[in-house]
C-alpha cells in the first residue's frame, strides 16, 4: 500500500526535531531550549531589530546610502556592532520562523481550526521576506544592486505599472533619493502592518505567549551581540550600474531565491513563485486527515456539566463558552450556566475532560469517564504490586520509550496527552494497588495541546480543579518531562521513582473493585 | 560542567554558521559577460480614429448616449530592431504602456553579449503611418515633443569584462546615444 507523502515527510520531520529537541534539552534544559519558542523567538528578535532600527535610523542618509552605511561600518564599536546585531538578529529570525513552521508541520497542527493561524504564519514570513529585501537594497552594494534589479524584472510583469520598474536600475541617471526614501518607508511601515498579522495569527488561541523567558531574550540577544562583535557583518562593493554584479557576499537568508529566479524566464520565475506560495497556503488542506480519522471535538453532557467554568478557564483554544443553562435541563440546583463547545474552534485536544470533576466534558472516547473505564480494565487485566510503578505517558511524547525500556514492574499506559489526564486515574491506579504513578507528560513548552503539562501539575499539586484528592498520597505521585527521544531522562525517572517507592512503608492495595470504581457505576446505575 | 561547555560550544557552532551564511560568496554574473542595455521613453504619434454609427447600434443605446459619430484613440507603436555584429537580434513591435495603452512607450531591453568590441545597429521605426486619414489634427507643440519617426543608431561599441552600456534617447538632441559608465556619472 502506498505511503501518504504527506504523512512521511511529517514523521521524517518529527524524528529529526526529537532528536534535536533531546540534544537541546541535555544541554540547556527544556525551560530554555530555543527550539521549543521558536515562535516567540520571532517576537523577541523583531523588538531586538526594532530597537538596533531605530538607532541605524539616525545615521542612514537617503543621499548617500552606501557612504552612510560604510562609516557606520567603519566604526570600531558601536555602529558596527549595532548592524551587526541588526542583520543578525534578522537572519536568526528567519530560522526561528522556518523551525516553528516545521515543528508545527511535523505535530499536525496547521489544519482544522489551526489553518487561519497557518495561512497567516506563510503571509508574515512572505512579510518578512519583503521587510528584509527592502532593508538589504537600503545598503546599495552588489548585493542590493542584484536584489533591486531580480525585484524589479519580476514586478515588471505585473499589469499595474505603466513604466518598467527596471528603467530605474540603469544607470542613465542617478539613483534618486525618492527611492531610497521609499525603500525606507516600506522597510519601517511593513513592520508595523506585521502587528495586524500577528493579531490575527494568535487570535484562535487562550493566552498566547509571545516572548520567551527572560533567560532566553537575554541570552540569544547577547549572544547575537557577541556574534557581531567577534565576527563583524561586512559590506560588499558599492552598487555599479555600469557592471555586471561580481562575486559578492549575499544573505542566504534573504537572498536564497536569486540563483533560483534569475536561472528561470520570468514567466517561470513567478510560476515557481506562485506555485510555492500556494503550496504553503494550503498546507491545511493537504495535510487535514481524511474525515474518518479526523478526531471530534469535544462535547457536554449538560446533565453533568456543573457550571464550574473549570473547562471555560483551561481550554487552550478557547473553544468553550458558558452560556445560559436550556429549558430542558434546567431543575432546581442544577447551575445557571452550562458550558457550551464550538466545534469550529475545538481542536479536540481533550484538555477539558481533565478540567472536569464530575466527567461531562471532552471529546468522544476520551472523557474522564472513558478514561476510568480504560483505567480500570487496565488494572483488572494486570497483577499490580505494592513495589510497581504505572507510567502514564504522553503516546506524543515519551510512550513509546516508556514501553521500550518497561521491566518488570513498570506497566505503562498511554494517554493522548497528559494534560487530558483525569486525576482520578492516579487515584484509581493507587487504590489498584500500585506502589506509584509516574507521569511522563512533554515538556511544557512542546505540548501538542499547549497547556496540558501547566494544567496537570496545578491539578496534582495545586489544586487546580479537577484537582487530585488530597486522601492521595503525593509521595507516590511524580510528574516528569520528557520529550519523544529523551529516554534516558525517563529510565533514569522510572528508576529513581522506584527506588523511592521502594523506600516508603508499603501500602495495601485493593485488588478487587475499588471505591472509586463503585461510585462512578452507582451514579451511572443512578442515571 | 561539561554540559556547560557543550552548550556554549553548540551556540558558537550555530552563530559561526548564521555569520557564513549571512555573507556566502556568490557571483550573480559569471566572467566573461558584458551587457547592452536599450531603455528609453518614446511619446508616439496619436491617431483619432471615427465612425458613424449605424440606426441598429444606435437603437441599443440609451437615449442619453446617442452620439452618431464615435471616436477611437489609439497611440501608434514602433518596431524596435537590433542587430549585433550584422547579426538581427531583436524584432519587436513596442506598445504604449499602461492597461489601456495611452501611455508613453517604454523601451527596456537587455542584450547579452561577450566582451569586446561590437557593431551595434539600432533602428526604431514607428509604425501605421499613413493609415491615419482621420488622425486629429496634431498641435506643433505636441508634435515637437514627441519622438521622430525614425531612429537609428549605427555604432562600434567595446566593452569591458563585465561592463554595461546603456542606449538611450536623448529628447534635447532627438537622437539615440550610448552611455558608459563613466559618462553617466556613476
Amino acid at each position: 500500500m502506498a505511503q501518504d507523502p504527506a504523512a512521511t515527510l511529517k514523521r521524517l520531520l518529527w524524528r529529526t526535531l526529537a532528536r534535536a529537541d533531546a540534544v537541546c534539552n541535555r544541554l540547556y534544559g527544556w525551560r530554555y531550549n530555543p527550539l521549543y519558542h521558536s515562535g516567540a523567538l520571532v517576537v523577541a528578535l523583531f523588538l531586538v531589530l526594532l530597537v538596533t532600527g531605530i538607532y541605524l535610523l539616525f545615521f542612514y542618509r537617503l543621499g548617500a546610502p552606501y557612504d552612510s552605511v560604510a562609516h557606520l561600518t567603519a566604526q570600531p564599536s558601536l555602529g558596527r556592532w549595532i548592524r551587526g546585531l541588526h542583520r543578525y538578529a534578522s537572519d536568526a529570525a528567519v530560522i526561528a520562523v522556518a523551525l516553528h513552521a516545521l515543528r508545527l508541520f511535523a505535530q499536525g497542527r496547521s489544519w482544522g481550526p489551526r489553518a487561519l493561524a497557518w495561512v497567516t504564519g506563510v503571509l508574515l514570513f512572505g512579510a518578512v521576506l519583503v521587510c528584509g529585501w527592502t532593508g538589504f537594497v537600503m545598503v546599495w552594494d552588489v548585493q542590493a544592486q542584484v536584489l533591486a534589479q531580480e525585484g524589479a524584472r519580476l514586478l515588471d510583469v505585473v499589469p499595474i505599472f505603466s513604466e518598467p520598474i527596471s528603467r530605474a536600475f540603469v544607470g542613465e541617471r542617478p539613483m534618486p533619493g525618492a527611492f531610497f526614501f521609499l525603500n525606507l518607508f516600506a522597510h519601517i511601515a511593513l513592520p508595523i502592518g506585521l502587528g495586524l498579522i500577528v493579531w490575527l495569527h494568535v487570535s484562535r488561541v487562550a493566552r498566547p505567549k509571545l516572548l520567551p523567558p527572560r533567560g532566553l531574550l537575554w541570552g540569544s540577544s547577547i549572544a547575537l551581540l557577541a556574534l557581531s562583535i567577534v565576527w563583524p557583518v561586512t559590506m560588499g562593493p558599492p552598487a555599479d550600474l555600469f557592471r555586471l554584479p561580481g562575486p559578492a557576499p549575499y544573505d542566504v537568508f534573504y537572498a536564497f531565491w536569486l540563483p533560483l529566479t534569475r536561472a528561470l524566464p520570468v514567466g517561470a520565475a513567478w510560476a515557481a513563485i506562485v506555485a510555492v506560495t500556494l503550496l504553503l497556503l494550503l498546507v491545511p488542506l493537504w495535510t487535514r486527515p481524511r474525515a474518518a480519522h479526523r478526531p471530534l471535538p469535544s462535547v457536554v453532557d449538560e446533565q453533568l456539566c456543573s457550571g464550574c467554568e473549570q473547562c471555560f478557564l483551561d481550554c487552550p483554544y478557547d473553544a468553550i463558552t458558558m452560556t445560559p443553562r436550556p429549558a430542558a435541563t434546567a431543575a432546581a440546583g442544577r447551575s445557571a450556566l452550562v458550558a457550551r463547545v464550538d466545534p469550529a474552534l475545538c481542536v479536540s485536544c481533550g484538555i477539558c475532560a481533565g478540567s472536569c470533576a464530575p466527567m461531562g466534558v471532552g471529546p468522544p472516547g476520551r472523557t474522564g469517564r472513558d478514561q476510568l473505564g480504560a483505567a480500570r480494565a487496565f488494572a483488572a487485566a494486570r497483577t499490580l504490586a505494592s513495589s510497581d510503578v504505572v507510567v502514564i505517558a504522553c503516546d506524543r511524547g515519551a510512550a513509546a520509550l516508556a514501553h521500550a525500556g518497561a521491566s518488570s514492574g513498570v506497566h505503562v499506559w498511554p494517554v493522548s496527552c497528559a494534560g487530558n489526564l483525569h486525576t482520578s486515574v492516579i487515584e484509581l491506579f493507587l487504590r489498584a494497588g500500585t506502589g506509584g504513578v509516574l507521569v511522563a507528560s512533554c515538556p511544557p513548552r512542546d505540548c501538542w495541546n499547549r497547556e496540558g503539562p501547566q494544567w496537570l501539575e496545578q491539578r496534582v499539586y495545586h489544586d487546580r480543579e479537577a484537582e487530585l484528592q488530597e486522601r492521595v498520597d503525593r509521595r507516590r505521585v511524580r510528574i516528569v518531562a520528557a520529550a519523544a527521544a529523551e529516554a534516558e531522562v525517563l529510565l533514569t525517572a522510572i528508576a529513581r521513582f522506584r527506588q523511592d517507592i521502594a523506600a516508603l512503608a508499603a501500602v495495601p492495595g485493593e485488588r478487587d473493585v475499588t471505591d472509586l470504581i463503585r461510585l462512578c457505576e452507582a451514579e451511572e446505575a443512578m442515571r | 560542567m561539561t554540559r556547560r561547555v557543550l552548550g556554549i560550544l553548540l551556540l558558537a557552532v550555530a552563530g559561526v554558521s548564521l555569520a557564513i551564511l549571512s555573507e556566502a560568496p556568490y557571483a550573480a554574473t559569471p566572467p566573461n559577460r558584458a551587457l547592452i542595455r536599450l531603455s528609453w521613453r518614446a511619446y508616439s504619434e496619436q491617431v483619432q480614429a471615427c465612425r458613424r454609427l449605424t440606426p441598429e447600434e444606435l437603437e441599443r443605446l440609451p437615449i442619453h448616449m446617442r452620439q452618431e459619430e464615435v471616436c477611437e484613440r489609439t497611440i501608434l507603436p514602433y518596431r524596435l530592431l537590433v542587430s549585433i555584429d550584422g547579426t538581427a537580434v531583436t524584432n519587436i513591435l513596442v506598445r504604449s504602456g499602461g492597461a489601456r495603452e495611452d501611455r508613453p512607450l517604454y523601451v527596456f531591453h537587455e542584450l547579452p553579449v561577450a566582451p569586446g568590441p561590437h557593431r551595434l545597429t539600432i533602428r526604431f521605426e514607428r509604425e501605421g503611418e499613413g493609415e491615419t486619414r482621420d488622425a486629429a489634427e496634431p498641435i506643433p507643440e505636441r508634435e515637437a515633443r514627441e519622438t521622430p519617426p525614425r531612429l537609428a543608431l549605427d555604432e562600434v561599441v567595446v566593452l569591458g569584462d563585465r561592463a554595461v552600456i546603456v542606449v538611450t534617447y536623448d529628447e534635447e538632441q532627438r537622437r539615440l546615444h550610448v552611455l558608459a559608465g563613466r559618462e553617466a556619472g556613476s
